[in-house]
């Protein structure tokens, strides 16, 4: 290879772009977890009585639980009793009506990570539910939403305004005692989005959150409910962001989407949270329950997700398609580098008729870090003429790396076709040298190699999301080749 | 829980009797690695749903029935014939326990030893430290620990350095007793630069009863090594047989393993890769009524440039079950690997299942690995074109099915051994007569 090692090295070692703490004043919670304070957590969002309920069931049923240890990751220990379970920016009493009120420095966050918000509404493409630590803090064309019967907003927002909705539908994807993290998010979580397209509405705009995590200590526990109701069709997307720290924060979300009969539900994500040092010092656990139900006839849930960032990702996005007829589809890139850790993959679960479902995943693992896809199909007896394709590839760059597949393939029905295909192997040194004798850098031909390995997930990303996922990969992997 | 409780409990009381009677008791190497695989079975019991390697087979139905060791019984010489292969040296264990009586060694070459485990640990025992237990450990799984605190006899095959054997060595398991429990432990040595084709057959008279079969294979430098499995066990049998491999650096290990017979049957089949050597395992399951066919395989890929291939083929029917559970570990340093693994299925009634979780564990980069699992049914337009041939649909699906597992047959260089086993294919798939 040309590149010499010196230059690999500074490559590598580039420090994390979007690393920089807000100084904001927060209404904080001391560390710890008890029924009390999932009660003053209630309170203080001033939530319905089944809310506590819910809450403290969940909660009842976590101390009971174990964390999961079966993932192909080494987890330090976490101490639940050390964070604290909730966090406001101090401007919660009065909400800010429009951009204008919302606190100046809050904005230039959003300005440093490239998402000017008072450039949004002119972008007029997207709807942003911005999410700062905990509570909501600037919500965006709800008019225009409004118009369309949309209902976009913070869940907290939604339990206040539209209770009904969210009892008949939280928890019914994602039951409190599903696993130890999303009891933990059922007992804990302080805000998310919660969107609910009516029946024959298509949403007019792609709906989008930006999360960010920031005052130090702070576990942040997201709670996303997205239902579609017959005949609609929604794009959400969902990106990340963290600042620089260097003790490890806890992430633990649960999305759960609804699809009822010809619904349609697009889900993007680029995650880039802090990953840690190249020493392997903080980061982010990112341990995320992220399930949909195709409940209706010819429903369609859609995950793509482009993970780069997070020093420990644990997350499978899931489609339990019910319906007959109904589509669930993955499409993931997931790349590590440095002491990074990944196991994802998907479970897609037939149980309707002439279900159908695709698998595409592509790993890229460099430095010392450890990339798994971890994928159940399951077909249920019911489920005649179920069909599912599995693609999972993984690309290694180094030699310290490692990439593991681990999938479940489980039918019950003989008129199922299932297939399955992996393939493991590092970037060719032939077609390395055929870019670099056609004048590109060893650097861009690494870049367009891996670009062109993810081609198949990118193109089901947004536009918008598209470039920012190549850009990050740019970043993340430049020069990790040598 | 109680069951497994209470039957383990049993086991572990008879074993009391049991202990002194064993070969080798006067051997601190063995009888170290006995308290070590009565120690976990003692903690655990047999290996439960819970334990990630056995999320698909569940053996409570083994603590229904407490099986016993018993003694040599009398053997229908002709039944036994019938799986017997004429052009081959043949070794019988019946009950689990050597019967030189029954075994055909004659014109074997100097260079190859065939001789009981129990004689050689009541002769020499010194020739076996070391060597026994080195290619699988009792912290393997349960069974391993249970065969290795229970083992009572087997067979030690040594092929001398640059040795050949010169016909295949065939190692029939016949087991003749109702409820019998039959533990034997094998070790194969094929020292460098040697080769061998060792063919084992399992088959039972009795009706109900549990085999648990651990072999080690050492394979030195450049050696070969062909293995073939046929477990015909009887119909309420249940089977469960280990071959664990260690290769030397240039080693070729190969094996086909055909699963067709017992209740519920678990194969485990490991291999250790040194550096440039290759490793190839087929197998094929056919499970029909409520059998439950477990399939096990783990290639470590210790050292580069070593090759590996596997290909397994499942076919079930009625209430069957079937498992494939394949992986391939590329270790940090074994650069140069090739390694690709399939596994297909077929399904043929709405109460079959099959449960697939091929799996690649990689630490390295410069390797060369794939995978690929399916799993269907009968192309129907096969079947029409043979219906559209005048040939009615019962048959043309049995004729497919049998191709489909013909396959796997095919990959069957001995003859005589492709003829037997192509008998007992052809009679799961009756009604092809044409």
């Amino acid at each position: 290879m040309s590149t010499s090692a010196q230059e690999i090295e500074n490559l590598i070692s580039q420090e994390y772009k979007q690393g920089f703490v807000t100084e904001l004043e927060a209404d904080t919670f001391p560390p710890g977890l008890d029924e009390d304070v999932i009660r003053r957590l209630s309170k203080v969002k001033n939530e319905p009585e089944f809310m506590l309920e819910y809450r403290l069931k969940a909660f009842r049923h976590w101390q009971t639980m174990n964390e999961p240890d079966w993932a192909q990751l080494k987890i330090d220990p976490i101490d639940y009793q050390a964070i604290s379970y909730y966090s406001a920016p101090k401007s919660k009493k009065d909400k800010p009506k429009s951009l204008d009120e919302v606190d100046p420095e809050l904005l230039e966050t959003y300005k440093k990570l490239g998402i000017p918000l008072d450039e949004q509404e002119r972008l007029a493409g997207i709807a942003v539910d911005a999410v700062f630590d905990s509570v909501s803090v600037a919500t965006t064309f709800k008019g225009k939403l409004k118009e369309a019967g949309v209902i976009f907003c913070p869940i907290s927002e939604a339990l206040q305004e539209h209770p009904e909705l969210v009892k008949q539908y939280l928890g019914s994807v994602v039951p409190v005692g599903d696993n130890f993290f999303a009891a933990l998010n059922s007992a804990v979580f302080t805000d998310g989005s919660f969107v609910y397209i009516p029946k024959g509405v298509r949403c007019p705009m792609e709906l989008s959150t930006y999360f960010r995590i920031n005052a130090a200590n702070t576990g942040q526990f997201e709670r996303t409910l997205i239902i579609a109701d017959e005949g609609s069709h929604v794009s959400y997307l969902e990106g990340c962001t963290a600042p620089m720290r260097d003790e490890n924060q806890l992430h633990a979300a649960v999305v759960e989407l609804v699809a009822l009969e010809n619904a349609q539900i697009k889900y993007s994500t680029v995650q880039n949270w802090y990953p840690g040092d190249k020493d392997g010092v903080g980061g982010i656990y990112n341990f995320v329950t992220k399930r949909a139900e195709c409940r209706g006839r010819n429903s369609k849930v859609s995950w793509t997700q482009v993970e780069t960032g997070s020093a420990i990702t644990w997350k499978y996005p899931s489609c339990v398609l019910l319906g007959d007829d109904s589509v669930g589809e993955f499409y993931s890139v997931a790349l590590t580098n440095n002491l990074q850790q990944a196991d994802t993959g998907t479970k897609m679960i037939h149980i309707g008729k002439n279900t159908r479902s695709t698998i595409v995943s592509k790993g890229i693992s460099a430095g010392k870090a450890q990339n798994t896809y971890r994928g159940l199909v399951k077909v249920a007896k019911s489920a005649e003429n179920a069909r599912n394709h599995t693609q999972c590839d993984s690309l290694l760059v180094g030699d310290k790396c490692g990439a593991h597949t681990f999938p479940y393939v489980e039918v019950k029905q003989p008129s199922a076709q299932v297939e399955h295909e992996a393939t493991t192997s590092k970037i060719s040194e032939d077609q390395l040298f055929f870019c670099q004798q056609r004048g590109l850098s060893a650097e861009d031909a690494v870049s367009m190699i891996v670009n062109g390995f993810c081609k198949e997930v990118f193109k089901e990303l947004p536009m918008e999301f598209a470039v920012e996922a190549q850009a990050l990969l740019g970043i993340s992997l430049e020069g990790a080749v040598g | 829980m109680i069951a497994a409780e209470q039957s383990a409990y049993s086991y572990l009381s008879a074993y009391q009797d049991l202990a002194p009677s064993l070969p080798g008791v006067d051997q601190p190497w063995l009888q170290q690695l006995r308290a070590e695989g009565l120690a976990a079975f003692a903690e655990r019991g047999f290996p439960n749903i819970r334990e990630e390697e056995w999320r698909y087979t569940n053996l409570s139905a083994l603590n229904k029935t407490v099986f016993a060791p018993v003694a040599e019984q009398g053997i229908d010489a002709a039944w036994l014939q019938s799986y017997r292969l004429e052009d081959a040296y043949s070794v019988v264990l019946v009950n689990g326990r050597y019967v030189a009586g029954l075994s055909a060694l004659s014109g074997l070459n100097d260079g190859v030893s065939v001789r009981s485990l129990a004689e050689v640990l009541a002769q020499n025992p010194a020739a076996l430290a070391g060597k026994l237990g080195q290619a699988v450990a009792s912290s393997e799984h349960n069974l391993v620990a249970f065969n290795t605190a229970w083992f009572a006899d087997g067979v030690v095959i040594e092929v001398a350095a640059k040795q050949q054997l010169d016909k295949p060595l065939q190692i029939l398991h016949v087991v003749t007793e109702a409820n019998a429990l039959v533990v034997s432990r094998n070790l194969f040595l094929v020292n460098d630069q040697a080769e061998a084709e060792i063919i084992e057959t399992y088959v039972g008279s009795a009706d109900s009863y549990f085999t648990v079969s651990v072999n080690e294979c050492l394979l030195g430098r450049n050696a070969g090594l062909t293995f073939y499995k046929a477990q015909l066990e009887a119909a309420k049998a249940q089977h469960f047989g280990g071959t664990y491999v260690k290769q030397a650096p240039d080693s070729r290990f190969a094996h086909h393993n055909f699963a067709l017979g017992s209740l519920l049957a678990r194969s485990d089949i490991h291999s250790d890769l040194d550096k440039a050597s290759a490793c190839t395992l087929n197998g094929l399951f056919v499970a029909s009524g409520r059998q439950h066919l477990d399939n096990h395989t783990r290639i470590n890929h210790l050292q580069p440039y070593a090759i590996s291939r596997e290909f397994y083929k499942g076919v079930l029917d009625k209430k069957a079950r079937g498992v494939f559970q394949g992986r391939v570990v590329v270790a940090e340093g074994a650069q140069h690997t090739d390694s690709e693994m399939n596994n297909r299925n077929l399904l043929l009634s709405a109460d079959a299942e099959v449960d697939t979780k091929p799996q690649l564990e990689i630490y390295n980069d410069d390797v060369k690995c794939s995978h690929g699992v399916t799993v269907g049914q009968l192309e129907e337009k096969s079947v029409f074109y043979l219906q559209s041939r005048g040939v009615d649909a019962e048959t043309a699906r049995n004729i497919l099915t049998f191709a489909f597992a013909n396959e796997m047959a095919d990959k069957v260089e001995n003859a005589e051994l492709k003829g037997l086993l192509l008998q007992e294919l052809l009679a799961r798939f009756p009604a092809m007569n044409l």
